[in-house]
Order: C-alpha cells, then sequence, then structure tokens
C-alpha cells in the first residue's frame, strides 16, 4: 500500500483538525471529499511530510516518514501540489518545473526531457519560456500540476487541482489524473463532486476531522435519493452522507 | 508546438548531462528564487554606505559614538541576509528531496561571508572602531539573530530581530552595558562577547538548514 494511515490526529492548539483517520490506498485516484475545515488538507499536508501527526500511525511508500532516511526517499518519489503553491514570479515555467526535478534528485540526464513532458502534460508546452508572472491563475495552476508529476512520482497529492481550471482544461485534467491513478496513487482533495465522479475510483468524504465514507464513486451515489439536496445524483450522495453523520454526531452528543 | 520543439525549449533551462552541472544549476535557480542577486546589490550599497561613515568626523561621543553608525549598518546587511530566507514556493518545495538543506545552509554562509568581504573593504581606508574583528562580530551576531528570526516569523519579516538588536546595541553603546549578550558595546577582543555571537550565529545557520524560514502561521 502506498498510503497506510491508522487512527491519524493532528491538532493545532486546541482544535482538532484530524481527529483518527484511518485509511489505506494503492494505485488509482483517490478523491477526498469534505465541506471547508474538514480536515482535508491537514491530511494531505501530514501525507506530504510537511506536518508530524500528533497521533496515530504513518507509513507512505511501505516506510515511516517519522526517520529522516525515509522521508528522504518518501519525498524523492512524491509528487505535491499544496493548496496555496508559491512560486518566483522571474521563472519561467520550464525552470520552475526544473527547479522541483532538481530538487527531486532526478537523473540530471533525464531532467530535459521530464520537465518538458510535464509541460506538455498540462498543455502549457507553448507558454514553457513564459515569466510566471506573466500566466493566468488557471496556467499558474497547470504549471504547479506540472512541478508535482515532473519526478513521475508514484504518490501524488493534490489539493484543490482543479481551482481556477476552466471547464475544458478540467475534462482534459481528469484524464490526466486517469492516466496517472494507472501507475501512482493519486490522491485529490477537492470541493468538485464531478470532478471525483468523472476521475476518481475511490473516494472518501470527511467532516470534522474523520472520514465518514469509504466506497466508490457508484456507492456513493448509492447512499443519495431523491430528496436528498444536489443537482447530480453524486452530490445528492455527498450531501446525504454528510447529512447522515451529523445527525449520528447528534445523537452522540 | 511539437514535443521536439518544447523538449529544446526546456532544455534551454537545463542543459546538465552531468550531476555537476545540475547541482550549480540547481544552485544558480535556488540563488534566484531567493532573490540573491538584489540581495548582493542591496549588501554593496551597505558597503557603500559604511564607507563615508568611517570618514565622517564625529564630535562627542569617543569610540562607543564611532560604532553607532557603523552598527546600523551592519544590522541592515544581516537584515538583508535573514529576509533571503524567505521560501517563495511554500510547502511544495518543503516536500522534496535531500537537497534543499544544503542549499538553505550554502544560501546563508555564501551571503554571510559576501556581506563580511564587502563590509572589510569598505572598511579598509577608514577608522573602523574596534577593527575588522569586530565588525565581523557583530556581523556573525546579528545575522544568527536574523536566521533565528526567519525560522519564528517567516523570511519576509526576518528583518524585525536585526533593526530591533540595532536599537538595543544603539542604547548599549550609549549606556555602555557589560552584558556578553550585547556585544557591540565589548571591546573587540572581549572572549564573552565573541563567544555569544557565535553561538547565536552558529543557531541561526543551524535552524535555516534544518527547517528553513517559517511557511505558515500554524506550522
Amino acid at each position: 500500500m502506498n498510503i497506510d494511515v491508522a487512527d491519524l490526529t493532528r491538532k493545532f492548539g486546541r482544535h482538532q483538525a484530524v481527529a483518527g483517520v484511518s485509511l489505506e490506498a494503492g494505485p488509482g485516484v483517490f478523491g477526498l471529499l469534505g465541506p471547508n475545515g474538514a480536515g482535508k488538507t491537514s491530511l494531505l499536508r501530514m501525507l506530504a511530510t510537511v506536518i508530524p501527526p500528533s497521533s496515530g500511525e504513518l507509513r507512505l511508500l511501505d516506510r515511516d516518514p517519522g526517520s529522516h532516511e525515509s522521508r528522504r526517499e518518501i519525498r524523492r518519489r512524491l509528487g505535491y501540489l499544496p493548496q496555496n503553491l508559491g512560486y518566483y514570479p522571474g521563472f519561467t515555467v520550464a525552470e520552475f518545473v526544473e527547479y522541483f526535478a532538481l530538487l527531486k534528485d532526478m537523473p540530471p540526464g533525464r531532467v530535459p526531457r521530464a520537465v518538458a513532458t510535464a509541460i506538455e502534460r498540462v498543455d502549457l508546452g507553448g507558454r514553457a519560456r513564459a515569466k510566471l508572472r506573466t500566466l493566468s491563475g488557471g496556467m499558474l495552476r497547470r504549471a504547479g500540476i506540472a512541478q508535482a508529476i515532473v519526478n513521475e512520482p508514484s504518490l501524488l497529492l493534490l489539493d484543490e487541482p482543479t481551482a481556477g481550471l476552466d471547464p475544458e482544461q478540467r475534462v482534459q485534467f481528469r484524464a490526466l489524473l486517469r492516466s496517472l491513478g494507472e501507475q501512482a496513487t493519486v490522491m485529490v482533495s477537492t470541493h468538485l463532486v464531478e470532478d471525483v465522479g468523472a476521475a476518481c475510483t475511490d473516494v472518501a468524504v470527511m467532516d470534522a476531522g474523520r472520514i465518514v465514507f469509504r466506497g466508490t464513486p457508484a456507492s456513493l451515489v448509492a447512499e443519495g435519493t431523491s430528496s436528498d439536496t444536489g443537482d447530480a445524483p453524486l452530490e445528492r450522495g455527498y450531501t446525504a452522507v454528510l447529512a447522515q453523520s451529523r445527525q449520528l454526531a447528534k445523537t452522540r452528543s | 508546438m511539437t514535443s521536439a520543439s518544447v523538449r529544446q525549449r526546456a532544455s534551454g533551462a537545463a542543459r546538465s548531462p552531468g550531476s555537476v552541472t545540475a547541482a550549480t544549476h540547481l544552485a544558480r535557480l535556488h540563488l534566484i528564487s531567493r532573490r540573491a542577486p538584489a540581495a548582493l546589490i542591496a549588501l554593496a550599497v551597505c558597503a557603500a554606505v559604511l564607507w563615508p561613515a568611517l570618514h565622517w568626523r564625529w564630535g562627542a561621543g569617543g569610540a562607543a559614538g564611532q560604532r553607532q553608525l557603523p552598527l546600523l549598518i551592519e544590522a541592515a546587511a544581516s537584515a538583508v541576509i535573514a529576509v533571503t530566507t524567505y521560501n517563495p514556493f511554500g510547502e511544495a518545495e518543503r516536500a522534496s528531496g535531500r537537497w534543499l538543506p544544503w542549499l538553505r545552509l550554502g544560501t546563508a554562509l555564501a551571503l554571510s561571508a559576501t556581506a563580511a568581504g564587502l563590509l572589510a573593504v569598505a572598511a579598509t581606508s577608514g577608522r573602523l572602531p574596534g577593527g575588522v574583528p569586530q565588525m565581523l562580530r557583530d556581523l556573525a551576531g546579528v545575522t544568527g539573530i536574523g536566521l533565528i528570526c526567519a525560522a519564528a516569523l517567516g523570511g519576509l519579516l526576518a528583518w524585525i530581530g536585526p533593526v530591533a538588536y540595532a536599537v538595543l546595541g544603539e542604547f548599549a553603546l550609549m549606556g555602555a552595558w557589560t552584558s556578553p549578550w550585547m556585544w557591540p558595546a565589548r571591546p573587540p577582543q572581549d572572549r564573552g562577547g565573541a563567544i555569544c555571537a557565535c553561538l547565536l550565529f552558529a543557531a541561526g545557520l543551524a535552524l535555516t538548514t534544518a527547517r528553513g524560514s517559517r511557511d505558515r502561521a500554524d506550522d
């Protein structure tokens, strides 16, 4: 399993962002849905080895990221697109992607081809030499995706990757996700349930720091009824799962 | 656009068959992303300001009074070094491979050495109270404070530490404070002041290497 998590928690001061998440994921595209503040970003940051968990067990790519050596190897094989990707505005798209390829310890001889391929896969080939400060928000997001996939990661974590993309780019991006998921574990955190329906093989719904549903997009659809809120079957399933979990939490308290 | 032309364009930024070339290129990209070229200009300006400051005929105040302006200039150079720790890429960079700590260390050391060299050259023809050894001690200590500040507050706010210390240092010079932690008020051969300054510089370098500057408020 590329992701193997048991009882994972993360606290920020007194706020419990992640409250006992257990999860396993192998190759495929894994969608992580949930409302704002559900804990999706905190979970992804722990999986990206950016922050350590407060408690629980975490194994990534069959290694324990708690040890320095293992963390180094995990990071070499990891791709990560954070929710708020920063960039140096004076870099070109090629320099930006190349910087991350070199940081991730790719063999130098493979770097130029890998950079070009990653830029092409996000459809920025024509802007490879454009400065990042001249790109639109959607293009910057795609450049961010290119840096995340340049090392052909075994574990790819994408936090709101489709934010800022237009509908055509989103359709292309879903195809890219499906292709990446054939080899790697791709975890995508998103608010957009249609992205999950179109691209993901597995889905989890998070609420209040916990995973309240785990299954396939089809099984999430099956959770919803015509009386639930939502315009599409998957939206109705999503809102039904959230309503059930909140009802359960209210009953318990 | 064909894939071959994209590859050709991208390889314009990466003609790196060997690992040494790749390492050099990575270091160059890292330095650019940290705005090291702008930092070099700022350090040169600090040195250019130091030169007339040392030729300025100071009135009252004796040696302590003559140390006031150089201390401010050293603090400005330290603030420049500390601000270059700002990571524009955020967490995407932090989740990358093994080279990052060494790049951070190399950047901090290279800029510190450059600042020391430029200030030492600027001081050669003037009368720097305490001489170059005192200037190096003060610069190292205040740079350490700046690097610690970057780890605690973030790169963009790292200047606060050196500026605050410079203000305190001015009071220390005027009041002839004796604590070794206020090394600007201590003579150049003072061992306590040198140890404190070196300790802070080492702590700042260690934090910069291991953690880098703080990216988010909840880190």
